[in-house]
């Protein structure tokens, strides 16, 4: 079947376009690296595969997710390539173009944002571009849609239409350099996929991805020893600069040509809206605090103003009325008290338990979408830059941050996007101590029960310890652990742009789904399990819970967890098992203190713990370990098992640290 | 060369005041990935720059280049030599 794939500069609507074409939802977000892994996708009506790759800004790649898409291109030879091109930013857009163009692949040109370069008084001549190129442009706008339709046909006829005469000449040392070396790669089976020129340039220009595809043949050596003469060459010309830099001379020179033909920027002007809101957003003194600000108001929404008065719903329609029908649908079945009180107890009241707290989930998501798509992502890392480049990260490790507060999963990963292993690294450690969205539903128990009146306040501040925790571990990492680099800091700042209803409902739902998911495979499991564990001991089943195989599990942890105030069986079973996922801490709450719904579970717990006793292990769940889909991708993605030991151990220790200073701290000075 | 204090250059971006216009002179003192990341912006030798913020305590600085706004660490901005427009 034939592959097309979608390349293009960062944060220029290529995944836009690939939801548009296949009608997926795949992430989308106004910033550079919203995607960094390769998503499969089948075309709309006409069949055929699309892949949307990260995006870059030339074949040479400088971080993770860059080099995902130049090992695409060499390692699956697709069949055509989509490329994207933002036309208000038209001219560095384009040197990827030139460089795609002499794959000598069929190639599509998508440029796309006419509708932000009209308004900026950029205009760029589609057809002009067209007949530069020698490969046909389709103007677009993908975030509404318009044009898709003629991606879809245009790339229907691609594969029929004849090679792009689109040539660069770089003069005859290079010119000379690349037959020779064509000639050598001709004779080497290995490369006949790829085209000739275009795998010689990559090499003179010193594309790694192309040379590590070619290691272990012969030709390298005498390929090495021919880019070696022709540098010399090059120098003996008088050319001042290195080979790479020469190439890019070249190019830019062209691209120079190309955009006095097909652009038109003499009246352009400034984005003034971006350009106003960012005097206030990013402004020097009021900035953060206006960050902080916004945090407060989407801990408000979720937990006090919106999220628990439709929770206090959900859970009256799961417990009562939904409870009620199983319970009496169970009883005309003839089940038995066995089943009854498994699906009754264990399942409804475990992934019940979990699912009333979908309200505030659902608006913390939707509130992190709106974040994610509005531009103002690229500013706060702009403006926590400074504090962390003191504790040797980089600003733009606060994107993990703040996509860890729906889920560190996806947050691991966007830690691809920076250019430095230590910045990598050190993110992918810290990520797990940012609340997600699982440790919600703990929070929101406990501090409903404990700290109602100020219930945004203490979750905001769990948050801000978890935040506040990573800063100071991370300055203590990289002064240990870590190689001396300095962090890398640059960030472009997208034009700002309001958000489309639709698509951060998309978004929303996306994440939503995954929870959901979670509720029906993970937390389910896990419900059942602990059902059974709280009611078979050692004499069989139906014993009294205390002397139940989960109360000896928990039990066993008891004498450790005592220093922090919750040494009992209880919340020793509820963190094991809350290792699957968080929310299963609450699941096994419900069902170990067997209560028919929220109001009772809140009682329970305000019978179990003191406030003092709540908050230590609200603080324990926070920091004790990451879930266990958070520990694969954090094995995935630094490939070290010591790496990801570390993680947990790390984790353990702080939890335990940070939970009996509270509950000792908190004695010392008289608080229950 | 790299120089350690981007004080030793004749005029550097990071000296700027909001506002300023100036041209891009020199990137070679800049660190290596920078300079790469700079130049794939569209950001070389010759390019206007203008000045938009600079971050409290030395936080970054944010200008403007060919109507994209990219925001780069003070010290960094000190290591790029620029010349008035």
């Amino acid at each position: 079947m034939s592959e097309v794939a979608l390349l293009g500069n960062p944060n220029t609507g290529k995944t836009s376009l690939f939801n548009m074409l296949t009608r997926s939802y795949e992430t989308v977000g106004n910033w550079s690296g919203v995607t960094v892994e390769k998503k499969v996708g089948v075309l709309r009506g006409r069949g055929g595969r699309i892949v949307d790759l990260p995006g870059l800004y030339s074949l040479l790649p400088l971080t993770e997710d860059e080099s995902v898409a130049a090992r695409f291109l060499m390692e699956e030879s697709p069949a055509s390539l989509l490329n994207i091109v933002d036309a208000s930013q038209l001219e560095r857009n384009l040197y990827l173009t030139i460089q795609l163009l002499e794959c000598g692949r069929p190639m599509l040109i998508g440029l796309n944002m006419v509708d932000v370069a009209r308004s900026r008084n950029i205009t760029v001549d589609a057809a002009l571009l067209q007949q530069e190129l020698g490969v046909p442009v389709v103007s677009i706008v993908a975030r509404k849609g318009t044009g898709c339709a003629d991606v879809l046909q245009a790339l229907g006829s691609l594969a029929q239409s004849e090679k792009s005469s689109f040539r660069i000449d770089y003069g005859p040392v290079i010119e000379s350099s690349v037959t020779r070396m064509s000639e050598r790669l001709n004779q080497a089976a290995e490369t006949s996929s790829s085209n000739l020129r275009w795998t010689a340039l990559q090499l003179l220009e010193g594309n790694e991805a192309v040379r590590s595809f070619l290691s272990g043949s012969d030709v390298l050596s005498d390929l090495d020893d021919l880019i070696e003469e022709t540098s010399q060459q090059l120098g003996l010309t008088g050319e001042k600069s290195d080979m790479p830099t020469y190439l890019r001379k070249i190019r830019t020179e062209r691209i120079t040509q190309i955009c006095a033909v097909v652009l038109d920027r003499s009246a352009q002007r400034i984005h003034t809206a971006t350009e106003r809101i960012d005097t206030i957003l990013t402004h020097r003194i009021i900035g953060i605090p206006l960050f902080l600000a916004l945090m407060f108001l989407i801990f408000k929404l979720t937990f006090d103003w919106l999220g628990s008065l439709l929770s206090d719903q959900l859970d009256g329609l799961i417990s009562g009325t939904l409870s009620g029908w199983i319970s009496s649908a169970l009883d005309g079945l003839g089940a038995s008290a066995f089943t009854h009180a498994l699906v009754v107890d264990g399942i409804v009241g475990g992934v019940g338990g979990v699912l009333v707290f979908l309200p505030q989930i659902c608006i913390l998501f939707m509130l992190i979408s709106f974040i994610e798509d509005s531009g103002y992502m690229a500013r706060i890392t702009l403006l926590m830059d400074r504090t962390m480049e003191a504790v040797g990260l980089s600003g733009k490790a606060f994107i993990p941050f703040i996509i860890g507060f729906g889920c560190n999963v996806p947050a691991i990963m966007a830690a691809r996007t920076m250019e430095q292993r230590k910045d990598r690294l050190l993110t992918t450690l810290l990520v797990p101590l940012m609340s997600c969205s699982a440790r919600l539903p703990v929070y929101a128990l406990f501090a409903g029960v404990f700290f109602a009146s100020d219930q945004a306040l203490v979750v905001m501040g769990l948050y801000l310890m978890g935040m506040v925790l990573a800063l100071a571990l991370a300055k203590l990492f990289s002064r240990t652990l870590m190689k001396s680099e300095p962090s890398l800091f640059v960030v472009e700042l997208p034009p700002y742009r309001m958000p489309q209803l639709l698509s951060l409902l998309r978004m929303t739902w996306e994440k939503v789904k995954g929870f959901l998911r979670k509720a029906g495979t993970i937390i389910l499991a896990g419900s059942v399990m602990i059902w059974f564990l709280s009611n078979t001991g050692p004499s069989g089943f139906g014993v009294n819970m205390n002397d139940s195989f989960l109360a000896s599990i928990g039990g066993a942890l008891s004498g450790i967890l005592t220093p922090l105030g919750f040494g009992t069986w209880q919340a020793g079973a509820a963190l094991i098992t809350g290792f699957m996922a968080k929310e299963v801490v609450v699941s096994t709450m419900n069902i170990i203190y067997q209560v028919p719904d929220m109001a009772g579970l809140e009682h329970q717990v305000a019978m179990a713990f003191t406030p003092l006793q709540a908050f230590s292990f609200i603080a324990f769940i926070l920091l004790y370990i990451p879930c266990l889909a958070t520990v694969g991708v954090i094995r995935k993605e630094t490939s070290s098992w010591r790496w990801t030991f570390f993680s947990m151990g790390y984790s353990l220790v702080l939890a335990y640290i940070v939970a009996i200073l509270i509950y000792q701290g908190g004695r010392l000075i008289g608080l229950t | 060369m790299l120089l350690k204090h981007g004080s030793d250059l004749p005029l550097a971006l990071g000296h700027m005041k909001p506002g300023d216009t100036v041209e891009l002179h020199a990137l070679h003192c800049a660190s290596p990935l920078l300079r790469r990341r700079l130049r794939d912006l569209g950001v070389t030798e010759g390019s206007a720059l203008k000045v938009l913020r600079l971050g409290l305590f030395g936080g970054p600085l944010t200008f403007e280049c060919d109507g994209q706004h990219i925001g780069i660490r003070r010290d960094e901005a000190n290591r790029m030599e620029v010349a008035p427009l």
